[in-house]
């Protein structure tokens, strides 16, 4: 019976190729046969009648910001609450208070007041690393800018959490619940950040509580998701006991599932916070202030010197919070505490760091030189030099490698791929991608197609989506070719593994837009700068995800065929890319996704396209309209390849008996 | 129609998972094969109308293959999974008809549950796992800490109070499952496969822990378990599950001597008889040739025990019952049992 089956399915998918065979033949044959006709291009400049109507709704909608009544009850209140919060938190450590010149704790209070909080939750190394990395941005003549980024983040993170982890508790407790948020976390993840920006800032106005809101509509996802999955994640059979020890819900929720699942909850704070950073960095398109500026206005004029500095400030900020809070995950390995001899001896470590944190506190308050953070020490000048002849001597060092790579990137692959996408007439590009749609999702996944892909037509920005969207592609596959590579190597060897892991997870943690600084340097303003940051952000996550399915692969498996005499290579394509299947097309989707959203800001550094119209339609009040109906049309596309691979996975998934 | 002397009586038990469980109850659809009822209604019938009286102090255990419905129709009876329909009465009050707060209560004084995969929390050391129950019920900690003490010394986990559960191997996690079940003094204990998980090695001294615990403190106990060896050495009576409903109930003599069906018979083929039925079984009356020997057994003797006064007696031996002689046996029946030789 079994055998059968997988007869059949094995025919099926010959079948399948040779249909997708014949679909790209036709297709390109009838690109090239009516290149140019019906491509649907606008200029830059022109708005077509439907961006106009959105321009004109978002005019009426901002001038409707003091008087109307979704402004005056819903969206000024909610407003003005959270840039209260956030401006409460900025005057802590990045901005003077009423009537003061400084914040209300100088540099030295809130070094000392890091290092305390990071030896309170985790151990001393990271506590002293902590303090390290936060000193070293101010080294770089960035603590304002700093403090800003980080008081943004905490105030983010902490709205976040509030409303996060509560939801996320009753997601993880109620099905009902979870069918409810399901839909809305799914729909988040594939958003990119680059979308809601400008919504959002029509809504609440440009500054620290538009970017403030949404920061936290990226973050609070992630906060639900892991808390939910960490409540669900939770050994049935306690649970279970406890019930039937006739505990209350509230009994069991406090004392058996959030104890046991405060390792899950903690790496959702985790995630959470590095979310918010990046978010926040992005942000400063909508008023942010800090870290962010310095990065775009760099990225603006093309100033790599200056985006390195900027750059080496987030990337700093990054680790140190990241480390901050993984040190207290790995803490929660065992249930078992540790002995009380070790208990005591934090204790003394903890009030030694906390007197040395009130008189640290109270100095910086007291004397401008702990107040202020010393203006000889910046190193900004030296390190942006630095960074620049760096990337000149690479760049000419290596142009002979990286003028041929642009070279058969963008005219070996994209420029062809652009042609067909993009040059061919909209129905026949339309038609293409539905018959692919079916043949590998199904007819669902077609109608799907079918209908998001008339939707950007609708919307009037189908060329530049289309150029997106071949960046994308092209982005996406070298992604795949490196990161499946990469994800064999690291799933079949622990030492692989070892090694690349922490290069993945700081890679993961970066924002996204600080990788466009060095691809900047070395690969100018073009459409090749977006696609290699595009890569070089989404590797890290295909390459786990595809080491993760690797690994999956039962051993028995794996003994059978190597038992059968199998040589390496036949293990790896007949016996474990097979079973792994599922993890390769997950990876698919998710680097589709991250690439998607990279692509996207390389709008900055002259990639064209959706992103660079999201970008001038935020400065340019005629083309706000068109910037808008951007975004929409990036959202739309997003929703479309996640569909598109959904079904995939779900009609590869053997049904079971 | 219940039987009041009983420590739990069940009366009519269903549980129906699907689209519409209160219209199998009773139906004519219940009978069929699992399958075929899925396929006619979407439901699965995984208890079907299950009845039996527990005694006070009795061993009661249930058995069945795995997808029996015997771990579902152990959480019905403390309505872990709410039943469909049916009675369960304990002390006359029926726990279906319990509102939340006086199940919590229930569950707090008058039953208890040892699991299969011991379900401790594994964030609290032995003492505070065994003195959960007490200590969500509002006792004080000096109160629970000295009631969780006395089972730790009762199931010999003395030494490891302040051990995490991590730290213990899987029969000593047991024993703080049954040090927990035993802490509020309950007046029935479920016990759900609870020995399944461990080495048989274990599972041996673990069955013999139950017996003396049981000897000592006369608890009820509702014993699930898919091990025919481990419901012969320890049940009073046993229920044999097979599709959600019991095909046959009766102690272990019964079930070997008189298996009511196929499937039971089949199930019990390979305990050697002699080891589970009493001298009564075999009993026969005196040939005219035999010379009954001057020994006596009474009639409730295992025949394995039975093996040496058979052995050293000159002829066929008397088997006693209320004072009265039932019949004799030899050591000639007791080969041919053995044997599985008929006549």
């Amino acid at each position: 019976m079994s055998n059968l089956a997988l007869g059949t399915s094995r025919k099926r998918e010959i079948k399948r190729s040779w249909l997708l065979g014949g679909v790209f033949v036709i297709w390109i044959g009838l690109a090239k046969l009516f290149n140019g006709k019906f491509t649907l291009e606008i200029a830059v400049p022109q708005n077509t009648p439907f961006t106009s109507f959105v321009g004109e709704v978002a005019k009426s909608i901002r001038g409707n910001r003091t008087d109307g009544a979704a402004f005056k009850y819903f969206f000024n209140p909610i407003r003005q609450i959270i840039d209260g919060f956030v401006t409460f938190i900025r005057e802590i450590i990045s901005i003077p208070t009423q009537g003061a010149t400084i914040p209300l704790i100088g540099w030295l209070g809130v070094l000392a007041l890091i290092g305390f909080t990071v030896f309170a939750v985790s151990k001393l190394k990271t506590a002293i690393m902590a303090m390290a990395l936060t000193f070293a941005c101010g080294a770089l003549g960035l603590w304002k800018d700093s403090m800003d980024t980080l008081a943004m983040t905490i105030a983010a993170v902490l709205l976040s959490l509030a409303i996060g982890i509560p939801v996320g508790i009753w997601a993880g407790r109620s099905d009902f619940a979870l069918k409810l948020v399901t839909p809305i976390l799914d729909l988040a993840q594939i958003l990119p950040t680059l979308v809601y920006l400008a919504p959002l800032a029509l809504f609440f106005l440009i500054g620290p509580a538009s970017a403030t809101i949404a920061t936290m509509v990226y973050s609070i996802p992630i906060a639900i998701r892991l808390t939910a999955f960490g409540i669900r994640g939770v050994a049935k059979s306690p649970v279970e006991a406890s019930v039937s020890m006739g505990s209350t819900g509230a009994q069991t929720l406090t004392k058996v599932q959030l104890p046991m699942a405060k390792k899950t909850i903690v790496l959702g704070i985790n995630q959470t916070v590095m979310a918010a950073l990046s978010f926040v960095v992005i942000a400063a398109l909508i008023g942010a202030p800090g870290l962010g500026k310095p990065v775009i206005e760099a990225l603006i004029i093309r100033d790599v010197g200056e985006g390195f500095v900027a750059g080496f400030a987030v990337v700093f900020l990054a680790i140190m919070l990241d480390r901050s809070t993984t040190a207290a995950v790995v803490k929660q390995n065992t249930f078992v505490p540790p002995s009380p001899a070790e208990l005591k001896r934090r204790k003394i470590g903890l009030i030694i760091a906390g007197i040395s944190t009130i008189a640290s506190i109270i100095l910086s308050r007291q004397f401008a030189w702990a107040a202020y953070f010393p203006k000889n020490i910046n190193f900004a000048e030296q390190i942006g030099h630095g960074a620049d002849t760096t990337v000149v001597w690479i760049t000419e060092t290596f142009s002979f490698f990286t003028d041929g790579l642009i070279k058969f990137v963008t005219v070996g692959i994209l420029n062809p791929l652009e042609s067909v996408l993009s040059g061919a007439p909209w129905f026949l590009t339309i038609l293409a991608i539905s018959a692919i749609s079916a043949i590998i999702g199904g007819f669902r996944s077609a109608l799907i197609t079918v209908f998001l892909l008339g939707a950007i037509v609708a919307s009037g920005l189908w060329f530049d989506t289309m150029i997106t969207f071949a960046q994308t592609i092209v982005a996406t596959l070298l992604t795949m070719l490196v990161g499946v590579a990469l994800g064999i190597w690291v799933g079949r060897s622990a030492k692989a593994d070892r090694v690349l892991r922490p290069i993945l997870d700081a890679g993961q943690v970066l924002p996204a837009f600080v990788y466009l600084i060095p691809m900047l340097g070395f690969f100018g303003p073009a459409r090749f700068t977006a696609i290699a940051t595009g890569i070089v952000y989404s590797i890290p996550v295909v390459v786990k995800i595809v080491g993760q399915g690797i690994r999956d692969v039962p051993v028995t498996m794996i003994e059978a065929a190597t038992s059968a005499g199998s040589t390496t290579r036949q293990l790896i394509t007949k016996v474990q890319l097979p079973a792994a299947k599922n993890s390769l097309l997950l990876a698919t989707n998710q680097g589709l996704i991250f690439v998607l959203a990279v692509v996207v800001i390389g709008g900055f550094v002259g990639a064209g396209g959706l992103g660079y119209l999201v970008i001038l339609g935020s400065s340019k009040p005629e083309l706000q309209g068109k910037g808008l109906v951007a975004g929409f049309s990036i959202l739309l596309l997003g929703v479309m390849i996640d569909r598109i691979a959904q079904y995939a996975v779900r009609r590869n998934s053997a049904p079971r008996q | 129609m219940t039987n009041s002397s009983s420590a739990i009586s069940v009366r009519n038990l269903w549980q129906v998972f699907g689209p519409n469980p209160e219209k199998i109850v009773d139906s004519p659809d219940a009978a069929l094969p699992r399958a075929e009822l899925r396929e006619k209604t979407g439901n699965t019938a995984a208890v079907r109308d299950v009845s039996f009286d527990v005694a006070p102090g009795e061993v009661f255990v249930v058995m069945g293959l795995s997808g029996s419905g015997k771990s579902t129709l152990v959480r019905c009876l403390t309505r872990l999974i709410e039943p469909t329909s049916g009675h369960i009465v304990m002390d006359g009050e029926d726990i279906l008809e319990a509102s939340q707060s006086r199940l919590r209560e229930l569950r707090r004084t008058r039953f208890s549950m040892v699991f299969q995969n011991f379900g401790l929390l594994p964030h609290r050391k032995v003492i505070d796992n065994i003195s959960y129950a007490l200590e969500i019920n509002g006792v004080s900690k000096e109160k629970r800490h000295a009631r969780a003490r006395e089972v730790i010394d009762l199931v010999g986990l003395e030494g490891f109070e302040q051990a995490y559960p991590e730290q213990l191997s899987g029969g000593m996690q047991q024993r703080v499952g049954l040090a927990r079940a035993l802490a509020v003094d309950p007046e029935v204990m479920f016990l759900d496969e609870p020995f399944s998980a461990l080495d048989p090695l274990i599972r041996r001294d673990m069955q013999t822990e139950v017996i003396r615990l049981h000897r000592e403190l006369g608890k009820t106990m509702i014993f699930i378990t898919h091990d025919l060896d481990e419901a012969l050495k320890l049940g009073d009576r046993i229920a044999i599950m097979r599709d959600g409903a019991v095909v046959q109930m009766g102690t272990a003599e019964q079930l070997i001597g008189n298996p009511a069906d196929e499937y039971v018979a089949d199930f019990t083929r390979d305990i050697p008889k002699s080891h589970v039925l009493s001298v009564r079984s075999i009993a026969r009356p005196l040939k005219d040739s035999e010379l009954p020997s001057q020994a006596t057994l009474p009639a409730n003797t295992i025949i394995r025990d039975a093996t040496e006064i058979v052995l050293n007696s000159s002829g066929p031996v008397q088997v006693i019952e209320n004072g009265n002689s039932i019949g004799v046996i030899s050591a000639n029946d007791i080969l041919r049992l053995i044997g599985g030789i008929q006549g």
